[in-house]
């Protein structure tokens, strides 16, 4: 039986292709691993012995004013009523925050928030006798969901700029703010006045930094998401230099690295905050009474040198103006004492070195995939099997409804067709997210899940709805034709005879979008993730953030191949064995068999 | 044993002055034909005649656009066409079975699903309707599996099992090979002797004189001539007939 022998040569064959895709893709990982290099954890205290001095030319400039928006005093503590505090969930802060931006605010290694601004939220939080729950979310849609009051707080080194005032309400500052601009080695470009058009001048969106180029540099930036791809940008040379706040670019560089900080700025003088909702002055003075509290008995200064530690600039202290100035260690002598160089490529590494040491760290990998396995995975599998079911059900609704002979199921399945799949998935995500989450946040709880899982399951449904349309309208109409005439009525038959054998057609396509599906699914980041939320990419980019190596979400990556390269195979499986037809003639006990178990199930 | 397995007597069919109009082209006009109890009818005549149409208007897959139909001497036009449908079984020219389902599934679904019988008596059913036609030994195999005649012998069990008071056929040989068709027909034939009121729409002229109580010619949508098969075949009257016939025998 040679056909016989064929087929199962070909079968083998198949497997061997998907096991050489995985094996080659870890075995080339682990060969090129280097040997058990641990990296600096970049979502942990610095400590004090990385005290820095503030750059003179930053002082130069000018001393920082704290402005007309420091509050004289806070209420006393006592004074503040927790119960009226109009927190989306009594008793909880609920805090947005980003996963990405050490040492401000990231996820670390336990999976939980953390970083300068993080803990200190924390701290005042403590003093109100309030839990915190931290989401992590983009920077770009931060304030607008802090307006609409998805968070409580938002919490990310957020300066307090007069346009950001616009938006929302700001507590006194508890950090000051400063630029430095990051760029390559050798670069042409000295000092913030070298900036000119032409250069491709990285920022991340939504961010004073981008303001300060725009409106003063008078200069067009190139806009990232976060911070973590900036810089990933400026070491693989995609841009000439980074604008960047001075505590994720000192975050940021490890030795070796090819970035130098050549220079520093002020912000336009304003402060660095926790963010609030507008109409919520009663949260906006209870902060402020726990920062003034958190100041007083030292928390501040403790948390400030374990993370953050830099002079101060000459006038400037947190907390409202009658808070107490901040008891520091000698911070410069400190940074004196360690004759710190300044971070440059003090090692340089030779390219294949880099790219090794980014992609193919096997460190990395050990760390990041027991969080893939235990949270990534499971979370990318909810999202996209829920989302799966509501494009199936959906697109099943909006197939029948486009081969109605009724133009009024007709036309509305089309428009919504057309809309769906014309629109750029990340932006059915945000306008689903954060245009519809506001309204429904008494149903939703502000869980991103059902929102992500809608704005995922309706685009899906717009491809669904066309693939099972395609494969309904390719079944015979005699198929049609034989049933009505049994007596069936249209939607029995369409249920029972037509829909099942159209199904059957458009499997393979119906799998594939099923991947899409898969991937697509990452984009619920834009809606923001508690920690334990997190899908296979955000884990892979948070581990990314935290360590600035690019090998957790080469993990990442490698997860999603596993799920989807089984799926490719079976689509080619099912396609191949579609246009082959069934093999021969099936043994008629396993035909029984298949009528007793499947038989009532279209009932 | 007779077709009437469920209890139900063959009535008579008829159809009075049907009009149909479909896309805009008047495919009948004008239709009479009766087929009294028991009666086997065959109707002939050249593609495009309308007799597959005529065939879908008696059980109102296509709704007539005037006249009337009556079955057991009342009309039906009023009554639900699925019940109506239930009522009268339809054998296709391409079978229709249904590919994604076994061959007794393919049997089995209508009588369970809208004679409500449960999994087990409508399998019996199938199972004995599926021995009526020879081919019990198929049950669990796909339609696909089959020959062109075993098909067409499955379709016909299929619309039995639902114990019709009529039979339709439409062209039920005309896509099978040569040497299927006798087969086939002979089954029809023995349906008819048990008694089963039908219509058969065929292009096999053997059936149509020897197995038939009354022959229609039709063309462009009229009936030309009917009568006993012995006044169509060896005296025909209209000159269109005497051409027809001469064409096909």
């Amino acid at each position: 039986m040679p056909l016989w022998v064929d087929r199962r040569a070909e079968r083998r064959g198949k497997l061997f292709g998907l096991a050489a895709t995985i094996l080659l893709t870890c075995g080339l990982s682990g060969a090129l691993a280097p040997p058990a290099a641990a990296d600096s954890n970049q979502c942990a205290p610095a400590g004090i012995n990385s005290a820095t001095v503030l750059p003179k030319d930053l002082i130069a400039t000018g001393p920082g004013t704290q402005g007309n928006y420091t509050t004289a005093t806070a209420p006393p503590l006592s004074s503040v009523n927790v119960g009226a505090l109009g927190l989306g969930t009594p008793g909880v802060l609920t805090v947005g925050t980003l996963s990405d931006a050490p040492p401000s605010t990231c996820i670390n290694a336990a999976g939980q928030f953390t970083g300068f601004d993080d803990e200190l939220l924390r701290a005042v939080a403590g003093k109100l006798g309030l839990q915190v729950r931290f989401v992590g979310t983009d920077f770009a849609g931060l304030l607008a969901q802090v307006a609409s009051r998805r968070f409580d707080v938002g919490s990310s080194s957020i300066t307090a700029t007069q346009a950001r005032r616009l938006t929302v309400a700001f507590t006194n500052g508890y950090d000051f703010g400063y630029f430095s601009l990051v760029v390559p080695p050798g670069s042409a470009i000295k000092d913030f006045g070298d900036l000119a058009a032409g250069q491709r001048i990285g920022v991340v969106q939504g961010t004073v930094q981008e303001a300060y180029v725009v409106d003063t540099l008078h200069l067009q930036p190139v806009k990232y998401p976060d911070f973590a791809t900036v810089y990933a940008n400026l070491l693989t040379r995609q841009i000439d230099a980074w604008v960047a706040p001075a505590n994720q670019a000192a975050g940021a560089i490890r030795p070796g690295d090819p970035a130098t900080i050549v220079g520093h700025t002020y912000s336009i003088n304003e402060f660095v905050a926790y963010a609030v909702a507008k109409d919520n002055q009663p949260l906006v003075d209870a902060l402020n009474s726990g920062l003034d509290a958190v100041i007083a008995d030292g928390t501040w200064a403790n948390l400030y040198t374990q993370w953050v530690p830099r002079t101060l600039p000459p006038g400037w202290k947190p907390g409202s103006k009658a808070a107490p100035a901040p008891t520091l260690p000698d911070l410069a002598a400190i940074a004196a004492s360690q004759h710190r160089k300044p971070v440059g490529p003090a090692a340089p590494k030779s390219t294949l070195a880099q790219l090794r040491d980014s992609f193919f760290n096997w460190d990395m990998y050990r760390q990041a995939v027991p969080t893939l396995f235990s949270t990534g995975l499971p979370n990318t599998l909810i999202l996209t099997s829920s989302a799966s079911v509501v494009g199936l059900t959906l697109g099943m609704a909006l197939a029948v409804a486009g081969i109605s002979r009724s133009r009024w199921l007709r036309w509305p399945a089309r428009v919504y067709t057309d809309i769906f799949r014309g629109l750029p998935e990340v932006v059915i995500i945000l306008i689903i997210g954060l245009g519809i989450g506001p309204l429904v946040s008494g149903l939703t709880q502000n869980n991103p899940y059902p929102l992500g899982i809608a704005a995922l399951g309706l685009m899906a449904a717009a491809y669904i709805g066309e693939i099972l349309r395609s494969g309904i309208q390719s079944v015979d109409p005699g198929q049609l034709e034989a049933s009505r005439a049994l007596g069936f009525s249209y939607s029995a038959t369409m249920r029972l005879v037509v829909v099942p054998q159209g199904i059957r057609r458009v499997l393979p396509a119906l799998v594939n979008q099923f991947i899409a599906l898969l991937k697509a699914s990452a984009l619920v980041y834009f809606l923001g993730l508690i920690a334990q939320q997190r899908e296979l990419f955000q884990v892979g980019r948070d581990l990314n953030a935290q360590t600035g190596n690019l090998s957790p979400l080469v993990a990442a990556g490698l997860f999603y191949l596993i799920l989807t390269v089984p799926l490719t195979h079976l689509v080619n499986y099912i396609d191949g064995r579609l246009r082959r037809g069934r093999a021969a003639v099936e043994p008629e006990a396993d035909s029984d068999l298949l009528t007793s178990r499947f038989g009532q199930e279209m009932t | 044993m007779t077709a009437d397995t469920a209890g139900r007597a063959s009535v008579s069919l008829a159809a009075n002055g049907i009009h149909q109009t479909l896309g805009g082209t008047a495919v009948l006009r004008g239709v009479d034909i009766e087929a009294p109890a028991g009666n086997t009818v065959s109707v002939i005549g050249p593609s495009g005649s309308g007799k597959s149409t005529l065939l879908r208007t008696l059980n109102r897959l296509h709704e007539p656009d005037s006249g009337d139909i009556l079955l057991d001497g009342r009309s039906v036009l009023r009554d639900d066409p699925d019940q109506l449908r239930q009522r009268m079984g339809m054998v296709f020219q391409h079978f229709n079975l249904f590919p994604h389902r076994s061959v007794l599934d393919n049997v089995a679904l209508a009588p369970r699903k809208l004679r409500r019988l449960s999994a087990d008596a409508a399998r019996d059913l199938a199972l004995t309707q599926l021995d009526r036609v020879g081919l019990k030994h198929k049950a669990g195999v796909r339609p696909a599996t089959l020959s062109g005649g075993q098909q067409q012998r499955v379709a016909i069990a299929r619309a039995l099992a639902m114990a019709p008071q009529v039979m339709l056929f439409d062209e039920a040989t005309s896509a099978l090979d040569p040497e299927m068709i006798k087969g086939v027909l002979e089954l029809i034939a023995d349906l008819g002797a048990d008694g089963m009121t039908m219509v058969v729409v065929t292009h096999e002229m053997g059936f149509a004189r020897s197995a038939s109580d009354a022959v229609v010619f039709m063309d462009q949508g009229k009936v030309v001539e009917s009568g006993p098969p012995e006044q169509i075949f060896d005296a025909a009257e209209t000159e269109r007939l005497q051409r027809f016939l001469s064409q096909v025998l």
